[in-house]
């Protein structure tokens, strides 16, 4: 799945865009030592965590997109450090519930 | 932010005493207590640590010893990563007068195995206080993880001197506290700089009328007489 796919899939709005991202795993969480220890790679998060370490998590576990729920804003830092990783960051105004439904046909992230 | 720079500004803006808490780590307190020192400028040794539930909390101390007996337990806690200086930027430990003595290895971006109540009691065996962080955050707080302020559900969690697991909780430095006093009552408010930049170094404040140690904050906290300086409304 292409970031705009994941894009129209969520209703989302992008705030930093990913076009070389190949999404094929999805992951559900609000525990990033969660997130660090299940996600794995080709994978976009599904979270609320609007914050720089979100990214940090992201590079670690090969995270390619994240998808911030309740059209939570992501503050600049999360934005700088997303474009520096090639993190691709999108709002959505659903639920991590609503939002994993909408993408339930990807695979179950795992490390 | 070097640890002379840190003392120098405080000791300009006429603070009596300043806290370092550096995030999951207290390896620059020897620094800083020797800088503190030689200005004559009071300092509590200790650091930021972010719990099992992501919640960042202060540990404070009167010596960089108790600080640096917590770091080794929390460091015992964290993931086994190496930091990534262009990722995350460099960990520098360093000496009093500003050389970096090498670059700490592990991510400490990341938050510890240690649980709120884990950690509670280790500070307070270590005799020190426990204070919830920027509780008006939306990340990282106890207010914004976890909603409400955590205590003793156990008797087993009960603190020394039948305490709560927090001595204290803080504001930030923008935070409304007409807004959020109430959701903290019963317990002492502080407001500090947590500092990123040193032009941000005692730009807000916390006074009170009493000794600047841990029996000392102890007492204030326990009467609830800390006074807090107004917020930054810009920066």
């Amino acid at each position: 799945m292409t970031f705009n796919e994941l894009k129209d899939r969520v209703g989302g709005t992008v705030v930093v865009d990913n076009p070389e991202a190949a999404i094929s795993a999805a992951y559900t969480s609000d525990l990033l030592s969660d997130v660090m220890g299940h996600c794995g790679d080709e994978s976009v998060l599904i979270t609320i965590q609007n914050h720089l370490n979100a990214i940090a998590v992201c590079t670690l576990a090969g995270i390619e997109a994240i998808v911030l729920c309740h059209d939570r804003p992501a503050p600049d830092d999360m934005i700088e450090a997303a474009k520096r990783e090639g993190v691709g960051i999108m709002t959505t105004p659903l639920s991590q519930f609503e939002a994993s439904v909408k993408l339930a046909d990807l695979a179950p992230a795992k490390r | 932010m070097a640890p002379s720079e840190i003392v120098r500004q405080a000791v300009a803006a006429g603070m009596d005493g300043i806290a370092l808490t550096d995030h999951q780590s207290a390896r620059n307190t020897p620094a800083i207590a020797e800088c503190a020192r030689r200005a004559g400028l009071k300092c509590l040794f200790g650091m930021e640590v972010q719990t099992a539930e992501e919640v960042h909390t202060l540990a404070l101390f009167d010596t960089v010893e108790q600080a640096l007996d917590m770091t080794d337990w929390v460091y015992a806690a964290m993931p086994k990563r190496v930091n990534d200086p262009e990722t995350f930027g460099d960990q520098p430990v360093v000496t009093w007068d500003d050389d970096i003595v090498e670059m700490e290895w592990r991510i400490l971006a990341m938050g510890c195995r240690r649980t709120i109540p884990e950690t509670a009691t280790k500070v307070h065996e270590l005799g020190g206080l426990f204070i919830a962080a920027h509780v008006d955050r939306r990340n990282h707080s106890v207010l914004g993880t976890l909603g409400t302020i955590p205590r003793p559900l156990v008797d087993t969690e009960i603190q020394p001197g039948g305490g709560l697991f927090f001595d204290a909780v803080e504001l930030s430095r923008t935070a409304d506290e007409t807004l959020w006093l109430p959701k903290v009552e019963g317990y002492a408010v502080t407001r500090s700089s947590d500092a990123h930049n040193i032009d941000d170094v005692a730009r807000v404040w916390t006074e009170a009328d009493g000794e600047f140690s841990v029996a000392g904050l102890k007492a204030i906290f326990a009467a609830k007489s800390t006074r807090i300086s107004p917020r930054l409304t810009s920066f």
